[in-house]
């Protein structure tokens, strides 16, 4: 078989698989059934406050599973669900983030720097779209990079980077999130110190809990759903809380959002709009790429890069104060992870955020198809059956994308009218959906306990002035840094200094500690 | 399995239907809570599920599935030894958790504390590398080390830890032992070149197939079923092994009849074909093997002995 045959059997193969229903005489397969289900499930779970797609696809494998079984037909279907789902999360994303201020991921925490404030001045169906067009944008261009650079690209890159070198691009990551994200580096140093802290309770490899001081309750360790939630919405909940109760002190009522002025995203803002979007998607795909990065750094380098490069024009709004272009930067960037995650997935097998763990064990428990370097040989004689799986594969993004730019504008643009649902209603109400999907997912109480710890934490956090972003990305990347690092140490036969006896590691480390440097320079002598 | 065991659960399946008798007489006063020690979604946690599933279509029951994970199942059987042990609260664990890790941790109990129910499938442990490393089997990688080649070995227990140390110990080299948290993440390792080879648990088994990767020797007491003629450790000079199943506990003081119906129950769904959770255990784990009772009893003591070995051995 020719490689097109193989692409031609890929796109057969979704289409003209197992039967679902027909719609008007014309037979619509179950994959591509379950990749609008998927779609439209992730949409509305990314756009409720407190849930998310990681989330969706770790409570519906075992469902799918159940319900398709372990046929290689299940296969199609259940992998469409799972990218339906994550697609549509991605996208849905923004929505809570925009209209709420509470982001349901942490990559859609700098959505709310710009998103919000453009909510306050009465813009939140322009920033839905904005978002919309970006996100969809910034997904298919990396699904277009995944297809055509899959099999090549992530060989090379893993290659390149040995278990020292990841340690070292771990920490550049950190130093670079700490100093750059919240504009005051000492406080973002401090916020990743306690991010990291946080990881460390009752993790590590020793069978005696870490931190844990002897308690049954700290020894699990807090839980990503408690740190996240906690710091992000349930902190947020409680200055939203604060603040309509003081507005209503000072002035006896409470300022209610609407839509007001022109809405509309012309040809004119797109023009603006689109270097933001095209530097963003380079820099989400490239990201993405990595392995085990994940796309809340991308978020975060999207929306420096876009702040630095941003001049706004008289009477426009600066970055961090409602500016679309804010808003289009993130959204890009967070999505246009997505797709290239995949990359070291299906060459390598190797996850580089939650979502694609989740297809991963998908294809594990299935069977049929194993993802690594087995999948991207173009054999002539006998049919490589894995191949034309992944070619099924990118023909279910490609619809899930197709899906994104048509249903999923028409739903962001119809949601804009949440924004009129009083704020003394609505922030009770995302707190206990927060708290209840919390409970959902980990049934246990200390949890609950945790993240309103963890809300309070948020909350002092945003009243001193400290970006909590810091604090999320480092308690992501704590464990896999002291994994990587733990596992770099041993694979060189314990030298200590491992960080520092090989080039790319070294300059890498350099780079870590110039950033440092750099943003903590005495601000008079830099210009 | 050793000979032992492999008797003893012939001899058992013989006088089951008489336990089993007794055993249907009892019906769980309530739902079930069932701990998995496993990350949600993974192929064990799936296991766990789908035999939930598989009882509460057949027989009713109701589960409450719980993901309790970490340090090596220890974190799940702290919770589950202060629970009632009415068989209303089960949990799902491998075999050495009660064994080396339990031994290792020295938190304050023993496999006495806890009623082991039974167990449901067994791992297939090879040391794997990837085939274009040229290693045929585990003898080339000790004369590439001997060479000077410095040899990264994958692992993902402390117990495998110490093999990988003993395989070099008594070989007169010594490997630079890369420990990760699972059999995925050792695949991973040897994948992406970050290790040079490593303990897997039947998670080798399609690439071995696809001539992908090799399994270098059996890290069983008995050949792998798929590469039999891979060479035992103990043709290396080390006579421990990893033998290591999926076992479902419970609470100590659990009655008799309660666990031989939970037993009888479980080894129900798991051996019957077309079931959901025996498609899931022969796909992933070639296949069930069920150890329960006084037999299940005799091979977590002999764990337990062995951890003790094992320890004593790779400290000196």
């Amino acid at each position: 078989m020719g490689a097109l045959d193989y692409v031609l059997a890929g796109v057969a193969a979704v289409f003209l698989g197992p039967e679902m229903f027909s719609l008007f005489g014309l037979p619509v397969s179950l994959a591509l059934a379950m990749v609008v289900l998927g779609f439209l499930t992730g949409i509305l779970v990314g756009a409720t406050p407190g849930l998310g797609g990681p989330m969706a696809m770790a409570i519906s494998l075992p469902i799918l599973i159940s319900l398709f079984g372990y046929s290689a037909d299940a296969l199609l279907p259940v992998m469409g669900f799972l990218i339906g789902v994550m697609k549509g999360a991605t996208v849905g994303g923004a929505v809570p983030a925009i209209l709420f201020n509470t982001p349901g991921t942490a990559d859609a925490f700098m959505t709310t720097l710009d998103g919000y404030p453009m909510t306050q001045r009465g813009q939140a169906r322009k920033a839905l779209k904005v978002a919309h067009v970006s996100s969809a944008a910034g997904d298919t261009f990396s699904d277009i990079v995944l297809i055509v650079c899959a099999p090549f690209l992530a060989i090379m890159i893993e290659r390149f980077l040995d278990l020292p070198e990841k340690t070292a691009l771990l920490l550049l990551s950190l130093s670079f999130i700490a100093t750059v994200v919240g504009g005051s580096a000492g406080k973002g140093l401090i916020a990743t110190g306690l991010g990291l802290l946080a990881a460390f309770v009752g993790t590590g490899e020793d069978f005696y809990p870490r931190l844990s001081f002897g308690t049954e309750a700290l020894s699990q360790g807090f839980g990503p759903a408690a740190v996240f939630l906690g710091v992000l919405i349930v902190g947020e909940l409680f200055r939203g809380i604060e603040d309509l109760w003081r507005e209503k002190a000072r002035s006896g009522q409470v300022t209610q959002y609407d839509l007001s002025g022109d809405q509309s995203l012309g040809w004119a803002d797109l023009r603006r709009l689109a270097p933001h979007i095209g530097r963003s998607a380079l820099i989400g795909t490239a990201i993405g790429a990595l392995p085990g990065i994940g796309s809340s750094l991308a978020a975060t380098l999207g929306y420096t890069v876009a702040k630095a490069r941003h001049k706004p024009g008289a009477g426009d709004p600066k970055m961090g104060e409602g500016a679309p272009e804010g808003v289009a930067a993130t959204e890009a960037a967070n999505s246009a992870v997505s797709g290239a995650n995949l990359i070291p997935v299906l060459s390598l097998g190797i996850p580089g955020n939650v979502a694609a763990v989740f297809l991963i064990l998908a294809a594990e428990s299935i069977g049929g198809f194993t993802p690594g370097p087995s999948v991207f040989r173009f054999t002539e004689t006998a049919v490589n059956p894995e191949l034309v799986i992944a070619f099924g594969l990118f023909t279910m993004m490609m619809l899930a994308n197709l899906m994104n730019w048509t249903v999923g504008g028409v739903f962001m643009r119809s949601l804009g009218f949440l924004v009129r649902v009083p704020r003394q209603l609505l922030l009770p109400v995302v707190l206990l959906l927060t708290l209840t999907s919390i409970y959902v997912e980990t049934p246990r109480f200390e949890v609950i306990l945790f993240t309103l710890g963890f809300g309070v934490l948020g909350y002092l956090m945003r009243r001193v002035g400290m970006s909590p972003l810091p604090f999320v990305i480092a308690y992501i990347l704590g464990g896999r840094l002291e994994e990587t690092a733990r596992q770099a140490f041993a694979a060189t036969g314990a030298d200590p200094f491992f960080l520092f006896n090989r080039p790319v590691a070294l300059a890498l480390m350099v780079l870590a500690l110039l950033v440092i440097v750099w943003s903590v320079r005495p601000k008079g002598e830099a210009s | 399995m050793n000979n032992f065991v492999k008797a003893a659960a012939a001899a058992m399946a013989l006088t089951a239907s008489t336990i089993g008798a007794a055993a249907q007489d009892w019906t769980p006063p309530g739902p079930i809570k069932l701990m998995i020690a496993f990350a949600a979604g993974g192929g064990a946690d799936t296991q766990a599920r789908l035999i939930a599933e598989d009882l509460e279509a057949e027989l009713g029951w109701n589960f409450i599935p719980e993901q309790v994970t970490g340090k090596g199942g220890l974190n799940l059987a702290m919770a589950i030894k202060d629970e009632p042990a009415d068989g209303t609260v089960i949990g799902m664990v491998v075999a050495e958790t009660l064994g080396y890790n339990m031994y290792v941790a020295e938190a304050g109990v023993t496999p006495e504390d806890f009623t082991a129910i039974t167990t449901t499938a067994g791992f297939q442990m090879g040391i794997v590398a990837r085939a274009e490393k040229g290693w045929t089997d585990f003898a080339d990688v000790l004369a590439a080390a001997k060479g000077g080649e410095a040899i990264r070995f994958g692992t993902m227990s402390d117990k495998l830890s110490d093999l990988a140390y003993l395989l070099g110990r008594e070989n007169g080299t010594e490997f630079n032992i890369v420990q990760v948290r699972g059999g995925r993440d050792v695949l991973n390792g040897v994948n992406a070149g970050d290790m040079d080879l490593g303990f897997m648990a039947g998670i080798q088994t399609a690439g071995v197939a696809s001539g992908e990767l090799v399994n270098l020797a059996s890290a069983l007491s008995t050949p792998l079923e798929q590469t039999p003629d891979a060479p035992m450790m103990s043709a290396f000079g080390v006579d421990y092994n990893a033998d290591g199943y999926f076992m479902f506990i419970g609470p100590a003081g659990m009655p008799d009849a309660v666990r031989a119906a939970l037993a009888r129950a479980i080894e129900g769904v798991v051996t019957r074909d077309g079931s959901k959770s025996n498609g899931m255990i022969t796909k992933a784990f070639g296949g069930p093997a069920v150890l329960q009772g006084e037999v299940l009893d005799g091979f977590l003591a002999a764990e337990w002995a062995a951890a003790e070995a094992l320890l004593a051995e790779a400290s000196q």
